[in-house]
């Protein structure tokens, strides 16, 4: 593998391993506190899973060199963090834990919706990458992200077709993620190595594949279809991220920060 | 005539308990004594929405476990106890049905503090130490008192216990696991895992409740044992509690905060300090030292997303 | 008008084998109601067993996935965190103290409770 292939591969890694750490860091929040008790254990699940997906791909980057999986996991600082930053963003008003925290369900909704939506064109696609342990990834973790669209979809569209004050909230929510849904599909500065080099497609391909999905589902269910996706907070693949991060660090590395050499 | 309806009433009354001391088992729609579904609907909502509260205390640590590995396990132990929860309340639900009473009512029966949620469930969590504590030591004692009440006369409680008890093996372990490992680790670990019994120790000895009902002024552990839903007495499994978990607390070098703690072998029983049954009295009061804090955040998140269940539930006919 | 009710509806038998296991699929039989459908169910499925529930249920009434569905429900495997596994070190731990596993067996055990 020359440089610039590995540079490249490491560097579509950290943005897959980061964006699924951030969900499911967000999604470790919600335990406890959702709105129907069995919701709460499958929403879990999900979180688990995702989680599982962050560590097999901090795993791959271990092996090529970067470093052992909780410290590339817990201590890098936000501005090396490749996740995108609608995923950092805090579940709602307040604070964690026991400072009034006011978790969205319709934000969790949509949030998760489109980024499982996204996820699972990227792991197709990622089915015939030029680098073989994203290959058996994709295969691997398919059925799970297949799982994933299917739950947060049947969510997304219940509490769309209840009409009334859920579907104001659901649109609320619609509006506020599309405005930086485009951090997911960025493949970062460095798109052009990446897509190059065979490692994922292009960004514009799996845009077009994730709206063309979009498109139909926002007309099957009566809404307007809110365009172009935005990224107007900036692009988290360069490094650009908000105080949400830094305190999702902060927080999820507290412990393991204390001593990462010793086994906990 | 109304003699002869009383009766009745006791010649039913014999036949169930004739039942059920024959090692049978009683389902929701069989006729029962009214002291039995009371008892039933007091012990099963309490348990079930203890489950629920009790995710709290180590939700506290669980997006800040210390490894991928712990972050996934503790995730997964405390989606079980919300399980349990899901599984305890659908068995009170089915009780308190011919009531008209639903789940809705189980959690504003919490709000109100009409139902309590378990002492131990109570008290401040510090360090990551605390987690380890729990899961090993405070799931300890639920297993005894669970596993107690495995062969109970009603059967979709024991159905659900069976599926309990199941889970706490994995809980068992991973409690062990975590606590082995600070306690066996740099001597910043062992610090936080000491301090973390020295704090929980009382709450440990509270956990199953006084001896007797003088503390509390009524206890149920008669009534229980007599219908065939438990075994032992509070005392009894506070008991077999020390004797399964000292020699572990003590074998992995960790000091019990309890110097008159001792086995009296002429007795064949523990001698131990009595906790402070005053502040048991504050907690059963729901004025424990995390009481409020930890209703005020489950109201909130339920009240918080109330529209959710209102959406749905107003259009149950939403599927395509 | 008033559409034509089916003679034959479809019910899906369930039994259980004792108060504590759980509810078992046997197999579906055709009846025109639920009472007839539970009348004819244990002599359908049940000849040679013993059983002490059964239920039938309206298999219109159950929403089955559908093969697209279907394919949602293999995992990873990668879930040893959410089982004992990866704590079988402990046993050591333990034997040096004189002290056993708390494996299922041994939490099973203390159904029995307190003897003294
Ligand atoms: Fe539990
Ligand atoms: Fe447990």
């Amino acid at each position: 593998m020359n440089r610039e292939y590995k540079e490249a591969v490491v560097e579509l890694l950290y943005q897959l391993a980061d964006d699924d750490l951030l969900v499911s860091y967000r999604g470790s929040e919600w335990l406890g506190l959702v709105p129907h008790i069995e919701e709460d254990v499958a929403y879990s699940s999900i979180t688990q899973n995702t989680m599982g997906h962050a560590a097999i791909y901090y795993g791959i980057l271990e092996e090529l060199g970067e470093g052992k999986v909780d410290d590339l996991a817990q201590l890098r600082p936000a501005n090396e963090r490749k996740n995108a930053i609608i995923l950092e963003e805090k579940n709602g008003q307040g604070h964690w834990l026991y400072e009034e925290p006011r978790y969205d369900w319709a934000f969790t909704v949509v949030r998760n919706y489109f980024y499982e939506a996204i996820k699972k064109k990227k792991i197709d696609s990622l089915k015939q990458s030029t680098y073989e342990p994203l290959v058996q990834t994709a295969i691997k973790i398919d059925t799970e992200a297949r799982y994933h669209l299917m739950h947060w979809q049947t969510w997304f569209e219940q509490l769309i077709r209840a009409g009334g004050e859920a579907e104001e909230r659901m649109k609320a929510a619609i509006e506020k993620v599309w405005k930086d849904i485009g951090g997911v599909l960025s493949l970062g500065p460095n798109e052009e190595k990446i897509v190059s080099a065979g490692i994922i497609e292009s960004e514009a391909v799996l845009k077009e594949r994730f709206l063309a999905d979009m498109k139909e589902k926002f007309a099957e269910l009566g809404l307007e279809f809110p365009g172009e996706p935005g990224m107007e907070r900036g692009d988290g693949r360069a490094g650009v991220h908000t105080e949400d991060l830094e305190e999702a660090i902060a927080t999820l590395s507290e412990v393991y920060a204390l001593d990462p050499a010793v086994p906990w | 005539m109304a003699i002869s309806v009383r009766d009745a009433e006791k010649v039913k009354y014999r036949e169930f308990m004739e039942r059920i001391e024959a090692g049978e088992k009683i389902e929701a729609d069989d006729w029962m004594p009214d002291e039995y579904r009371q008892t039933l609907i007091k012990l099963i909502s309490m348990h079930g929405i203890s489950e629920i509260m009790g995710a709290l205390p180590e939700k506290e640590w669980t997006p800040k476990a210390p490894t991928l590995y712990r972050k996934l396990a503790i995730m997964a132990k405390v989606q079980d106890e919300v399980g349990h929860g899901q599984l305890l309340l659908r068995v009170a639900e089915d009780l308190i049905k011919p009531y008209g009473k639903t789940r809705e009512d189980l959690i504003q029966d919490l709000f109100s503090g009409k139902l309590k949620f378990h002492n131990v469930f109570h008290w401040k969590t510090k360090s990551w130490a605390d987690a380890g504590l729990i899961g090993w030591l405070v799931d300890g004692a639920a297993i005894i008192t669970q596993t107690n009440m495995l062969d109970a006369s009603y059967a979709p409680y024991a159905r659900a216990l069976k599926r309990i008890a199941a889970e706490e093996v994995f809980h068992a372990q991973h409690g062990e696991a975590i606590a082995v490992a600070l306690a066996k680790g740099t001597e910043q670990q062992k610090q936080m895992m000491q301090d973390a019994l020295n704090r929980w120790w009382p709450a440990l000895m509270m956990f199953f409740g006084p001896p007797t009902a003088e503390t509390t002024g009524s206890s149920k552990q008669e009534i229980t044992i007599k219908y065939k839903i438990r075994k032992n007495t509070n005392e009894d499994l506070r008991q077999f509690y020390l004797t399964k978990y000292v020699p572990r607390i003590q074998g992995i070098g960790l000091t019990i905060p309890d110097e008159t703690l001792r086995y009296d072998e002429e007795k064949k029983e523990w001698i131990y300090r009595q906790p402070d049954w005053n502040e048991f009295l504050k907690i059963i009061r729901n004025e424990g030292p995390m009481s409020q804090e930890r209703l005020r955040i489950r109201k909130l998140s339920y009240e918080n997303n109330a529209w959710v269940r209102e959406a749905l539930g107003l259009n149950t006919a939403v599927n395509v | 008008m008033g559409e034509k009710v089916p003679f034959y509806e479809e019910f899906v038998v369930f039994s259980r084998k004792t108060p504590v296991s759980p509810c078992q699929e046997q197999f579906t039989l055709l009846a025109p109601n639920h009472e007839i459908a539970l009348v004819m169910a244990q002599e359908n499925f049940m000849r040679r067993e013993k059983v002490c529930d059964i239920w039938v249920v309206k298999r219109s009434d159950i929403r089955a996935m559908t093969p697209e569905e279907r394919k949602t429900l293999e995992r990873v495997d990668n879930k040893d965190y959410r089982t004992t596994k990866g704590y079988g070190y402990l046993v050591r731990i333990w034997r040096e103290i004189d002290q056993g596993m708390l494996d299922e067996k041994e939490i099973l055990s203390w159904s029995k409770g307190r003897v003294k």
